[in-house]
């Protein structure tokens, strides 16, 4: 660690990587976000022209995942250190910025968003249906143990390894997790759906006859497989309410004895 | 009881812009998904335990809203604080909540994260001004005010999300107050069996998509099947 860049000016990079994305916009997308967090260390390396040629570098277009950013941002620091000191060139920030955006987007999409978000949700959602209501805690702490890690140990192995950073975050591995994140959460969603169909066959709507396990089942199914046809959720949820709505109403109507 | 009726709906909008900057703008601590959110909003009215159930429906059908790359999906938090809003605020000063309540509810509520995506459009096109405001404030050299932008972007987030849930919560609760049905009718038991059946049905089917291996769906129907036996039989032997 330099002179310049002590552990104080990481921390406050680390507070504002947290507000990355409040000024998102179409144009350039995240360029300010990037700009505002690493502000603490180009105040510390630069002065005059110097300084105002950094913040230009750093306004240009950006956009990746945001918790990866830190990451990057560590990494940034390490080479505008190298710049400050003669060692590269200014463009070197620029083309590796631009060169690691997109693959740190797509690990971090991948892992967070596409696997451990629906793993953690699919756990807190099996909690509460087997009748464990603190399960939302559950769900942010078991979320945020990846999140806010990944976030801090991001920007410190960023900043101890520069231009090297890529291969730090492929040897923690996150495909393999997230392999695992989608077999865990399959297995979640399937005692979700058993002990749902559970509460439904003692409450006040159980259809008797055990026919609430074929609706159930058969719903899902029809349901699953129109998603996948590219059908949207709110036109299914708007469509099967609508037949609902007419065919119980239908049967009370035209054969009041029925239920 | 207007005045606290009031005073909740002037909270819950508080609390819902509030949780809708962790979605993007601000932390992301995922503070903002509905099983967060309605809970909250539960705590908040004092019925905590009738939002649980709620927060893990409205969950799942929202399980899909992933926010890819440059994509803007509908806005599941602020769908869920509408749909917790007007079911709780229901709950607390109406006629209590059940599933017909909480099926009408999350059909008056839905289209409210269609809304919230085009707000978000709208927040991300304006906030180019932010964009050309940091060019400008670094060719003045005027470094301070780039270190605000972030803070304007988080109030108009803050003011817009929080006046479409304010909007939303009134027009809402009114639907809801009015569109519910008698208990026992025809039209309670339709809705009871969207809120019994449909809803969970289509939150499962939802949460299923997400899954991205093939062998996870396999592991999701043995499960189910494991655990369907394993409950089926501790019912008979209990």
């Amino acid at each position: 660690m330099s002179a310049q860049i002590n552990r104080g000016v990481l921390a406050r990079i680390l507070w504002r990587s947290f507000f990355f994305q409040a000024a998102n916009n179409y144009e350039r997308m995240q360029n300010v976000g990037f700009a505002y967090c690493i502000q603490p260390a180009l105040e510390r390396l630069y002065a005059g022209d110097d300084l105002q040629r950094a913040y230009e570098r750093h306004l240009d277009f950006f956009n990746s995942h945001a918790y990866m950013t830190d990451a990057l941002l560590g990494a940034v620091v390490k080479l505008e250190e190298d710049v400050a000191a003669g060692r590269i060139s200014p463009d070197q920030v620029r083309a590796f910025k631009a060169t690691m955006m997109g693959p740190l987007a797509a690990i971090g999409d991948s892992f967070f968003w596409a696997s451990l978000k629906p793993f953690a949700a699919a756990l807190a959602v099996a909690g509460i249906f087997s009748g464990v209501p603190w399960a939302p805690i559950v769900f942010l702490l078991l979320y945020n143990l990846f999140h806010l890690g990944l976030r801090a140990y991001g920007l410190s192995a960023g900043y101890a390894s520069g231009e090297r950073v890529f291969e730090k975050i492929c040897r923690i591995d996150l495909v393999q997790f997230s392999d695992r994140s989608h077999y865990l959460a399959g297995i979640c969603l399937g005692v979700a759906s058993a002990t749902l169909l559970d509460t439904t066959l003692h409450g006040p709507f159980a259809l008797g006859q055990g026919l609430e396990f074929v609706v159930l089942v058969g719903l899902v199914l029809i349901l699953f497989q129109s998603l996948k046809r590219k059908l949207d959720m709110p036109w299914l949820l708007y469509g099967f309410s609508a037949l609902t709505l007419s065919f119980v109403v239908g049967l009370n109507t035209f054969f009041p004895l029925f239920r | 009881m207007t005045h606290s009726l009031a005073v909740d709906l002037g909270a819950i909008t508080l609390l819902g812009a509030l949780l809708a900057l962790d979605r993007r703008a601000a932390f992301q601590l995922m503070l903002s998904q509905p099983l967060v959110v309605i809970p909250l909003v539960g705590l908040l009215l004092g019925c905590l335990p009738e939002s649980i159930w709620l927060a893990a429906i409205v969950q799942l059908l929202w399980m899909a809203s992933l926010t890819v790359g440059a994509s803007v999906p509908p806005n599941e938090t602020l769908a869920s604080v509408v749909i917790g809003g007007i079911a709780l605020l229901h709950a607390r000063y109406f006629d209590g909540l059940d599933r017909a309540t909480e099926a009408l509810a999350v059909l008056v509520g839905a289209p409210v994260s269609l809304v919230g995506r085009w707000l978000d459009v709208r927040l991300d096109k304006e906030n180019a001004h932010l964009a050309a405001r940091a060019d400008r404030a670094v060719a003045e050299r005027d470094y301070a005010t780039l270190s605000r932008l972030p803070l304007v972007g988080l109030m108009r987030t803050f003011v817009a999300d929080g006046a479409l849930v304010a909007l939303s919560l009134i027009v809402g609760l009114a639907l809801l107050v009015n569109l519910r049905p008698t208990p026992g009718g025809p039209v309670y038991e339709a809705l009871g069996t969207v809120g019994t059946y449909i809803l969970p049905a289509l939150g499962i089917a939802v949460a299923l998509t997400t899954l991205r291996r093939r062998r996870a769906l396999a592991l999701a129907g043995a499960s189910f099947v494991l655990t369907f036996v394993g409950l089926l039989w501790l019912g008979r032997t209990e």
